[in-house]
């Protein structure tokens, strides 16, 4: 068992014993079983900074081919009740230019929004999210200046990228350093 | 951003007078056992079997009709969900 598997048995199995303790709700159940069921390519990992709360957690993306390579994006997930009837609120904590994600890291992605649906499970959202850093998309941007660039010359856009994952300015913005 | 999802890692078994899929899509529970709101299997917390032939346990399909977002579809294949009267 990996570090990765170890830490998700165990996130499931605080859930399960808490289930004595005080009720679990039918979020808490849903994502316990997609937790458990993650099956994550190496480039991606899940971290619970509380393990008794399987409703919040960070995954890390180190996409290992494209223009972010050799970056190491950080995102949180939250969960609430609602779930799996919402989608999990996802963020990006650092400062990335991307045309899908704006400066304060909401994420456009479909799945995560109008084409949710319940039977989507935590998987298929991480493996959404690292899709974003293989193909960004200049369509349906919320970063409309980074996708613009894209729309533009990609060579210029691949530049800016770089420069913004070293931690400097692309147009008077400056970004946080990514790199491992 | 669009993405398309390719694979479920949905498993189907064949049985007898069952639905096709052995656990609700939404809760992820078994259809022997109940939805995460009920604690008896059976009656008090039946299957609904829809036209499009996904099938979730009646409780969990009612909670995601009634989600706004949901616009009255299946939640596995966006065909409008419908259930065939016994
Ligand atoms: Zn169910
Ligand atoms: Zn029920
Ligand atoms: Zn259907």
């Amino acid at each position: 068992m990996t570090s990765t598997q170890k830490q998700q048995q165990q996130a499931a199995n605080n859930a399960e014993g808490g289930a004595k303790k005080k009720k679990v709700t039918a979020a808490q159940l849903r994502a316990q079983k997609d937790i458990a069921e993650l099956s994550l390519p190496p480039t991606m990992r899940t971290h619970f900074p509380d393990p008794d709360d399987i409703l919040n957690f960070e995954l890390k993306i180190e996409p290992d081919e494209g223009i972010y390579k050799g970056g190491l994006f950080k995102f949180t997930f939250s969960i609430n009740n609602n779930f799996p009837h919402e989608p999990p609120k996802v963020r990006c904590t650092q400062k990335i230019y991307h045309p899908n994600i704006d400066l304060d890291g909401n994420v456009c992605l479909n799945i995560l929004r109008e084409d949710w649906k319940p039977v989507l499970n935590l998987n298929a959202v991480m493996v959404g999210l690292q899709f974003l850093f293989l193909e960004p998309n200049p369509s349906d941007p919320l970063n409309k200046e980074a996708a613009e660039d894209l729309r533009l010359t990609k060579e210029s856009f691949k530049r800016n990228v770089r420069q913004s994952m070293q931690g400097g300015f692309v147009k008077s913005v400056q970004f946080d350093r990514v790199l491992k | 951003m669009k993405v398309t999802i390719k694979t479920y890692n949905a498993v189907a078994y064949w049985r007898w007078d069952a639905p096709s899929d052995d656990v609700c899509g939404i809760c992820r529970v078994q259809f022997d056992g109940t939805c995460p709101n009920c604690r008896f299997p059976g009656d008090d917390c039946p299957i609904l079997n829809g036209k499009c032939g996904h099938s979730f346990h009646l409780h969990c399909v009612n909670d995601w009709i009634q989600t706004e977002s949901s616009r009255g579809l299946c939640p596995m294949c966006r065909q409008k969900f419908e259930f065939e009267a016994e």
